[in-house]
């Protein structure tokens, strides 16, 4: 949406030619087209730009590129192409004379005279605020970002239990043998469950992070050794993440299980929402009208982010108006 | 038979037949009262019941259901889905909102695609040709399900916000929401042996693939009503037998919906009565009423 119109804007304005002060890093092309500039303005055109030129060259030392992304190459040559294309239409090109650029100034150009506001550099007047992400139209970054609701994790104590004298001895443990063969104890900090088995395997779930969950466990463990028991802190592993999100606007399941049927199961007379099972990253994701997004099946907390950003493109193609 | 029970159910959950507009009243009492019952739910419901009293079992189970549905590959395909479908979500859904999980392997998980289990172990017992559990692993596409697929996207697309929203919560109407409803309106006391909580589970899908099949035959009746231009045959095929289906009395509240005459026609069509072999065809009259097989 806004990474869009600020693209177009941006080649609108570099076909127009208008305001624009982009820097530009090669200067050799900028030197080449000099020769077919009309001699009049050749010695002007010489002497000032070079100048500004080594002003520019200097801005550009000082400034720091640690926060370009990779893919700016990439990106450099998706608007290089299209740059090309539209210079065969329109002979109006912008010469990224800084502050001398006049609008309609026609300086003719060749092809090598690429587009050299393609650096991300380019100050757009209209948006100051231009974000310095990839304005490619592929792909945005949606700007949501999942929320973690559950982590299931276990760890071994490695040492065997008397879950009965754990049940009687501990607060806020529950066993039942005939229902399930574990104890069920529950801390406050953090918040969670933990299934305490006789073999010393234990899990732990209800944390809303990774390091929650790890301490949740280390504390569960701690009441253990209290007890008695020689427990130890082995093959901690998170198994399950659970995330949660909302895109914001309804979505038409009827339309994503039609075009995704091999990856979609949608019977809304069962489950009101569609069942997504996205193949890389292994995840599954559970879609609703309202727009809410469930993510499940993750190991890793990127997995989870990565499911998302792979669906919402495909979520925003069926946004129902 | 409380017919009241069901009316609103199927008035709203057949909106997704949309033509614009819900079901009549009429056409609901109708699928209640005659379609349904007849269609459906007692025969083969009497027939599961021979069919276990045969085994032996006490109660009718799912595998009396399977066996009834093993002559239509392409029925028993969608009811083996479903199944699957539904083992799938719950097992989802318990990872989502867990709290006492019994999630992996290591536990005993003895719930997990039990339906699917079940089936498995089922077919695979009458399996003699392979047929069957080749089945199991059809991933051929529904063309029916297709078809109802796209049909929902068109739709789905010219609607508005509000309009959408209505119809997603009357396609989440089902029969299996209402459990104890259904079963009442079965009304199964007479029987001996009455179905278990998974042949429930297979019934109220019966149900709602029978409406299902009314709605996708009778919008084919009624895209064949509609006069094309340039069909050889539209001289042929005469329209006033909608009026003839129409009984006095049936109100037309919108000409667009799905009258009850679509479905008569659809369900004459459907009937042994006509093509070659129908003198030599025997009707299932049942209770005085014609019996058509729509899902067995």
């Amino acid at each position: 949406m806004d990474g869009e119109s600020s693209l177009e804007s941006y080649f609108d304005q570099s076909i127009v030619g208008e305001n624009s002060q982009c820097l530009y890093t090669p200067a050799i092309d900028f030197e080449g087209d000099l020769s077919i500039r009309s001699p009049l303005h050749s010695s002007t055109f010489i002497s000032a730009p070079v100048e500004q030129n080594k002003a520019l060259t200097e801005d550009f030392s000082v400034v720091d590129l640690s926060f370009l992304p990779d893919e700016l190459s990439v990106q450099d040559e998706l608007l290089h192409d299209g740059a090309e294309q539209q210079e065969q239409e329109s002979d109006v090109r912008d010469s990224g004379f800084v502050g001398m650029a006049t609008p309609g100034e026609q300086i003719p150009s060749e092809s090598s005279m690429a587009l050299p506001g393609a650096s991300p550099f380019c100050p757009l007047p209209m948006t100051p605020m231009t974000p310095m992400t990839p304005m490619t139209p592929v792909s945005e970054s949606s700007g949501i970002v999942p929320q973690l609701q559950n982590i299931v994790s276990t760890v071994n104590l490695a040492c065997s239990l008397d879950l009965k004298s754990i049940a009687l001895r501990a607060r806020n443990a529950e066993y039942n043998p005939k229902r399930f063969a574990a104890v069920i104890m529950r801390i406050r900090e953090p918040r969670t469950t933990a299934l305490i088995f006789s073999s010393g395997k234990m899990v732990c779930t209800g944390a809303k992070s990774e390091e929650q969950s790890r301490l949740a466990a280390r504390k569960y463990a701690r009441v253990v050794q209290k007890l008695g028991f020689p427990a130890k802190f082995l093959d901690f592993k998170i198994q399950n993440m659970v995330g949660s999100c909302d895109v914001r606007f309804p979505i038409r399941l009827e339309g994503l299980v039609l075009t995704h049927q091999q990856f979609s199961s949608y019977e809304p007379e069962l489950f009101p929402g569609l069942i997504y099972r996205m193949v890389k990253p292994r995840i599954v994701l559970l879609i609703f009208v309202s727009g809410k997004v469930v993510l499940t099946g993750a190991k890793e907390r990127s997995e989870i982010y990565e499911a998302f950003e792979n669906i919402y493109p495909i979520l925003k193609g069926f946004k129902k108006v | 038979m409380n017919n009241e029970l069901k009316l609103d159910r199927i008035t709203t959950f057949t909106f997704w037949t949309w033509s614009g507009h819900r079901f009549t009243k009429i056409i609901a009492l109708l699928m209640e009262n005659i379609f349904l019952p007849n269609l459906n739910i007692c025969l083969p419901l009497q027939q599961a019941a021979d069919i276990s009293q045969l085994r032996g079992a006490r109660v009718i189970s799912a595998e009396d259901i399977l066996f009834l549905m093993r002559k239509d590959k392409k029925k028993l395909r969608r009811l083996l889905k479903y199944m699957a479908f539904r083992d799938y979500k719950s097992k989802i859904v318990k990872s989502i909102d867990e709290e006492e999980p019994i999630e992996t392997d290591k536990f005993s998980c003895s719930n997990v695609n039990k339906r699917q289990k079940l089936a498995q172990d089922f077919l695979s017992s009458i399996d003699q040709t392979g047929e069957f559990l080749a089945l199991l692993e059809d991933t051929e596409i529904d063309e029916i399900k297709q078809e109802r697929l796209e049909r929902a996207e068109r739709q789905t697309r010219m609607m508005d916000p509000i309009q959408y929203a209505e119809f997603c919560e009357s396609r989440q109407l089902s029969f299996s929401k209402k459990a104890s409803k259904f079963r009442e309106w079965l009304d199964c006391s007479s029987m001996e042996v009455k179905p278990n909580a998974v042949a429930m589970e297979i019934l109220s899908y019966l149900a709602y693939e029978t409406v299902a099949q009314l709605v996708d035959l009778a919008l084919l009746v009624k895209q064949d009503m509609a006069t094309k231009a340039g069909d050889p045959f539209s001289h042929v095929i005469s329209a006033t037998y909608i009026q003839h289906y129409n009984t006095p009395g049936e109100v037309m509240e919108n000409l667009d919906a799905i009258q009850p005459a679509h479905i008569r026609e659809a369900i004459r069509r459907y009937s042994h009565k006509i093509g070659p072999l129908s003198p030599f065809t025997v009707s299932l009259y049942y209770n005085g009423i014609l019996f058509i097989m729509c899902t067995v």
